[in-house]
């Protein structure tokens, strides 16, 4: 029991990335308002849907503004007029709109933005869409935003995102598989280099089990980001270039498992096959690493700005996404022993086979 | 080359129109079960397929175990 303390810690840390990654709760969120363009001077009456909101517990306290950018630093807002409450997710807002925008141009994109003492504050980005026929841009009738006033929510919950809304914990089980593959490629890498150093083929044993279950986390990262992908992006295969660039590394691992098939010969199979997953490895670095970086991608972290981090990961999601890596990677560990002892009883019995062999020929 | 179209022709332009309009009709509909309830039947799915994969994976034990099983056997 005692030997195998790291089998049981994956399990648990398993365990608990599933609890606390699929109970806690995401913040309040705006997830639609119609109509989604006005012309300047109506007066509107906006539908929202809010999402994990309470509009009817906290009843007059929820306040509205569209604010807009009138340039590069300067954010303007317009509060509502009428605020209704139909249920805790819905809510109508009228909204009179100043004769002029505040800035010279036809169109221009307004957020919505929502508070109240128990949701705090939320936002829908490019909400609506405001015309106007003069370019005058005068701001009256627009004010600044009330930055002091609004609240924060309270409470451990995850963010919510639109698009995204629930699937944001996809985090803790799609990008885990991917951060743990790469460990277990890194481990096996290593045992191919000892294993030419050594010729030790209980190395070459441990780099293939490992090749195989990174293998697998691999195969599992792609599928599981599709299905995201599919649910979010629109498709399940949008060509994306990290997308791309992982399928062809996965292929590349894929091949070792071929080339492995192709010799016959116990040592010649080892040492080729570790020379191949060497390379490998240095392959897959700039695949899923460098060429991501270079274009635009729909992956976070990508496009020139290294890593995910801000609204995309905050503390909360920390919390359980750093234990679900470690988790993950340990459980691969763990599925790579199996195939590791498996492919060492093998060769004791090819050996014992092999004497028994020779005794005959002897007799 | 009459002016008048036959009923089959009638009848595949009807289902032509209404075909061609139920894409349009089901983007106002509700979004599709995937999508309900804030999309959390993706995480379900990805969870979902990562259970699959390890079952695969030991599917794929088992069969090497039964083959070791099996020489073993022959040798006794």
């Amino acid at each position: 029991m005692i030997k195998h303390w790291w089998k049981i810690l994956s399990v648990v840390i398993i365990l608990y990335t599933f609890i606390a990654g699929l109970l806690m709760p995401l913040k309040p969120g705006i997830t639609s308002i119609s109509p989604a363009r006005a012309k300047a001077g109506e007066t509107i009456s906006m539908k929202v849907a809010g999402y994990n909101t309470h509009f009817t517990q906290a009843g007059k306290e929820v306040k509205a503004w569209l604010t807009l950018d009138s340039d590069a630093k300067k954010k303007m807002a317009l509060s509502a007029g009428k605020i209704q409450a139909i249920s805790d997710q819905e809510l109508i807002i009228d909204f009179t709109l100043p004769p002029a925008l505040p800035v010279k141009a036809k169109v221009k994109d307004c957020s919505l933005l929502l508070d109240n003492p128990i949701d705090g504050s939320s936002i829908l980005p490019s909400a609506i869409f405001i015309s106007q026929d003069k370019l005058v841009g005068d701001t009256a009738g627009w004010g600044d935003l009330p930055k002091k006033s609004l609240h924060q929510a309270t409470g451990m919950k995850f963010p919510f995102r639109n698009i995204l809304s629930e699937t944001i914990r996809n985090l803790f089980y799609h990008v885990p598989l991917w951060f743990g593959m790469m460990l277990i490629f890194l481990v096996a890498m290593i045992y191919s280099v000892l294993y030419l150093r050594s010729s030790d083929p209980l190395h070459d044993n441990k780099a293939t089990s490992l090749v195989v279950s990174g293998t697998l986390f691999g195969l599992l990262g792609l599928v599981t980001g599709a299905i995201w992908a599919k649910n979010t992006w629109g498709q399940y295969w949008s060509w994306d270039i990290k997308q791309n660039m992982s399928a062809i590394a996965m292929l590349i691992y894929l091949a070792y498992f071929v080339l492995r098939q192709s010799f016959e010969d116990r040592e010649r199979k080892a040492r080729i096959s570790a020379v191949y997953n060497i390379f490998a490895f240095a392959a897959l670095i700039p695949l899923l690493f460098v060429i991501p970086r270079l274009t635009d991608s729909l992956h976070p972290g990508n496009g020139g700005n290294p890593g995910f981090g801000g609204e995309d990961l905050d503390n909360t999601m920390r919390l359980v996404f750093y234990p679900a890596i470690i988790g993950w990677t340990l459980f691969g560990f763990w599925l790579a022993e199996l195939y590791y002892r498996i492919a060492n009883l093998r060769d004791q019995q090819e050996e014992s086979e092999y004497i028994f062999d020779k005794g005959i020929q002897k007799i | 080359m009459g002016q008048t179209f036959s009923m089959k022709n009638k009848i595949i332009f009807l289902l032509l129109m209404v075909f061609h309009f139920v894409p349009i009709y089901a983007q106002n509909a509700e979004p599709d079960f995937m999508r309900s309830v804030g999309k959390i039947y993706v995480v379900v799915a990805t969870i979902a397929s990562i259970f699959i994969g390890i079952v695969i994976l030991l599917f794929l034990l088992e069969r090497r175990i039964s083959k070791l099983e099996k020489q073993l056997n022959n040798h006794e």
